[in-house]
């Protein structure tokens, strides 16, 4: 009896999901008659001179909707500190020696790790610095300069890191991304856009994406680096 | 032909986000549909003629960089929810005692 | 259809066969039930749609979507899904009820690793002084903030031996029915608040 009702359950949901595909298959066909091109032929004719970036990706994510990314910024905060507070505990000394705890990573493992750390690092900064000419940014590089300080844990599992300091610089940072993505209310009028006017070559209008770029990219990286300290720290 | 084959790998992570008894195996489902969203997102915007949405000399046309924009903040906004619910996946464990939906929800049950 | 299939430049090949690979790994994922596997499959999954989404003229998101989904996300997986094998338990009696010598004999060390055999748990034993100098009052609060599963402490009266757990999890159940038989071994349960209250 609880055999057949489970076949019968796993029946009438491969029965949904297969209504659902052939719906959107038939749907597939009138594509043409939503399709337009006035966003893409804007973007390819007025982006360069709007923004000063020659990524167009970076220039919508930092110029046009700019708004968009703080708050991505401001959810990766949320985030952080939802972590933290499900993770927490009272107990003074937290980090009590086990007895069955046997991280030891091998030597070879130690050695590469000091290798590739410097290389990481630099290449996350090149691609964080380089978002306005080639494919990256600040959300890009910000994750592969995460990405090369989490190689320091697997070296010492034992790192003592201080977590308060981490999230007050990084509210700190967020905070100054406001401030700079609002100074264009002064010299332009309008909030949340380019604080040079489009009247100046591209190179200078690019110093704004440069700054914003190096501050969204520090903020990714410390909040990812807060994230993975909470869960090796969780409870011990 | 390729958005159809996209959405079938949507869907089958909706059919493993129903059918799983592992707490774990219902955040690894969550990932797969996020990334076939994303990936029907680029293809629908994808034409054949386009380059990439970089300028450079002789370029003839762009692929709507609009879609691309967006996201990118899909997928950093998906890992950190994924990063907090995987949070509440360790801490359920540690007040149940077990890994499986049914077991937790049944001693839920009776405790309430 | 198969005259379709003949007339394709090499990268819609490559499209093709991508996004065939793509639903195969998609099914492995669900279907498969170790969770170290499904991790390892993950990263491989990401990969593969990075590919795609580069193919489909996008570079930007390729690089988020590698170094957010094939660096940091399996690090996160593989750290929560240790967490779940492991049975941690503090030893307060510091006597030859676990340990004697330096070797692990004692009749609770055999029951205790018989009952995490069962459920294919870690057993991880400390005996740290600086939590087990925590009077006895604290033992809840110490249960059910960090992540100790079982306290064993020795009444000084009557001899016995206590395990203290919390109610809320399945385990103990078990345990009690283990320790029915054995005299001088006896289960307190704690009762606490349910999970998000």
């Amino acid at each position: 009896m609880n055999n057949s009702i489970r076949f019968l359950r796993q029946f009438v949901l491969i029965a949904l999901l297969g209504t659902i595909f052939v719906a959107f298959t038939m749907s597939m066909n009138e594509l043409q008659t939503l399709y337009n091109d006035f966003g893409q032929q804007y973007f390819f004719e007025e982006g360069l001179s709007d923004t000063g970036s020659r990524n167009l990706v970076t220039a919508i994510l930092l110029d046009y909707r700019l708004f968009d990314s703080l708050f991505e910024a401001g959810i990766l905060l949320i985030a952080v500190s939802g972590v933290i507070w499900i993770s927490k505990h009272d107990i003074e000394e937290k980090n009590a020696r086990f007895m069955i705890d046997k991280y030891k990573t091998p030597d070879l493992f130690i050695t590469f790790s000091r290798l590739v750390y410097p290389l990481m690092l630099t290449f996350g900064f090149y691609v964080i610095v380089n978002g306005h000419l080639s494919p990256g940014g600040g959300f890009q590089g910000g994750t592969i300069v995460a990405t090369a300080i989490l190689i320091l844990y697997y070296i010492d599992p034992n790192k003592e890191t201080n977590i308060g300091l981490i999230v007050t610089v990084e509210k700190i940072i967020y905070l100054l991304i406001i401030v700079v993505a609002s100074i264009s209310l002064v010299t332009r009028g309008t909030f949340f856009t380019n604080f040079f006017d489009p009247s100046h070559d591209a190179d200078t209008m690019a110093i704004y994406l440069v700054i914003l770029n190096v501050l969204i990219g520090f903020k990714v990286a410390l909040g990812l680096w807060t994230i993975f300290t909470a869960f090796l720290k969780e409870g011990r | 032909m390729n958005p159809i084959l996209t959405f079938l790998v949507v869907l089958i992570g909706f059919y493993g986000l129903s059918t799983s008894d592992n707490i774990i195996k219902s955040v690894f489902s969550v990932t797969i549909i996020e990334s076939g969203v994303i990936l029907l997102f680029l293809n629908l915007g994808n034409f054949q003629g386009g380059s990439i949405p970089i300028l450079s000399e002789d370029l003839v046309s762009i692929v709507d960089p609009l879609p691309q924009a967006l996201m990118i903040t899909t997928i950093v906004i998906g890992s950190t929810v994924t990063a907090l619910s995987l949070m509440l996946c360790i801490k359920i464990f540690h007040h149940y005692g077990s890994v499986k939906w049914k077991e937790v929800l049944a001693r839920k049950d009776v405790k309430s | 259809m198969l005259e379709y299939f003949q007339d394709l430049t090499l990268i819609e090949y490559t499209a093709y066969f991508l996004q065939f690979l793509l639903i195969f790994m998609a099914i492995a994922i669900v279907s498969h039930e170790n969770n170290g596997t499904i991790v390892i499959l993950i990263a491989s999954f990401s990969l593969v749609t990075a590919s795609l989404y580069v193919i489909n003229h996008a570079p930007d998101v390729a690089i988020a979507e590698i170094a957010i989904n094939s660096a940091i996300i399996p690090l996160i997986y593989v750290i929560s899904i240790s967490r779940q094998r492991e049975f941690i338990v503090l030893d307060k009696a510091m006597d030859d009820f676990i340990i004697s010598g330096n070797e692990f004999t004692g009749i609770g060390y055999v029951l205790l690793k018989r009952f995490s055999d069962f459920y294919h748990l870690e057993l991880n034993i400390t005996n740290d002084p600086m939590l087990c100098s925590l009077g006895e009052g604290r033992d809840q609060i110490l249960c059910e903030q960090t992540n100790v599963d079982l306290i064993i402490t020795k009444d000084s009266e009557t001899g016995e031996y206590i395990l203290k757990g919390k109610a809320s999890s399945l385990l103990m159940n078990k345990l009690e029915q283990m320790t029915k038989d054995y005299k001088d071994i006896r289960v307190v349960q704690f009762k606490d608040r349910d999970f998000g209250e």
